[in-house]
């Protein structure tokens, strides 16, 4: 399947990035928040460099 | 920055409605670098978790005595890490540069850009290894002395690497072998280069900026 818009496959790391956010209001522990927010950061990147380096020809 | 304009410059046929995709090379290095995002992930979580439970940070002369109090007291003298940050942040610039001359197809800029870029990597770890020796405590002084080790201690280690693969592609270049048109070991080991900045920025931030409690 492709994806039009390659900037979408952002939203996936943007998921974790909320969540993250949600858990430090709800719990004031950085340690989890740190590791969550990268969890998306990866996600979200290695998601968007997926989706633009896959080629149509193939 | 350096990756997403590396994935525009490698997919241009986008907005033409067809990706022809982007090089091997680039693609995988952006992987590695987003393992790597969680990997420091990991050992900033571990500082943030060792910092919230200390009920004083970094600890107190009452805890591990006034010596090792005073020398844990980072932010009093920032200055050599100041400049250790001016040094790594500017090598990104060189290092970007190198990347823009070989787009223009101007060899001579790469392997000038690169090669200051090496240098500065060079006198960073140099400038490292100096405050290590100054800093008067060591990786099994407490909580505090590991988790400051471990975190600039892997973040040399990364830099290390990087003036590694910086050292191939300036080999490279000078043998030649870099085009406008071939040039995706440049924008890899610029991308790396880049990224280790950042990870020093938010290290120099935590340890040296943000307020104690």
């Amino acid at each position: 399947m492709r994806v039009k818009h390659p900037r979408n496959a952002l939203v996936v790391g943007g998921v974790f990035v909320l969540v993250a956010i949600i858990y430090y209001l709800v719990s004031h522990d950085a340690g989890g928040t740190t590791t969550l927010a990268a969890l998306g950061i990866a996600m979200g990147l290695a998601a968007y460099a997926l989706v633009v380096g896959t080629s149509d020809d193939l | 920055m350096s990756a997403s304009t590396a994935l525009t410059t490698h997919a241009p046929a986008i907005a033409e409605g067809h990706r022809a995709g982007i090089s091997n090379p680039i693609l995988g290095m952006i992987l590695f670098i987003c393992s790597e995002v969680m990997f420091f992930a990991g050992l900033f979580a571990a500082y943030f978790n060792v910092r919230a439970t200390a009920p004083v940070w970094p600890p107190s002369a009452a805890e591990v005595g006034e010596h090792l109090a005073e020398r844990f007291d980072l932010h009093a003298e920032p200055w050599l890490a100041a400049i250790l940050t001016i040094v790594l942040v500017s090598s990104s610039f060189t290092c970007q540069l190198g990347v823009w001359a070989i787009r223009r197809d101007d060899r001579r800029g790469l392997i000038r850009a690169i090669g200051v870029t090496m240098v500065m990597g060079i006198a960073f770890l140099i400038g490292q290894v100096y405050d290590y020796s100054q800093l008067g405590f060591g990786l099994s002084d407490g909580t505090f002395g590991t988790t400051f080790f471990t975190l600039t201690g892997f973040h040399g280690a990364h830099v290390f690497g990087g003036v590694i693969m910086l050292g191939v592609v300036l080999f490279r270049a000078m043998g030649g072998q870099f085009s406008a048109r071939h040039h995706d070991a440049v924008e890899a080991a610029s991308i790396y280069w880049h990224f280790v900045d950042v990870v020093w920025i938010c290290l120099f931030s935590l340890l040296y900026i943000i307020p104690t409690k």
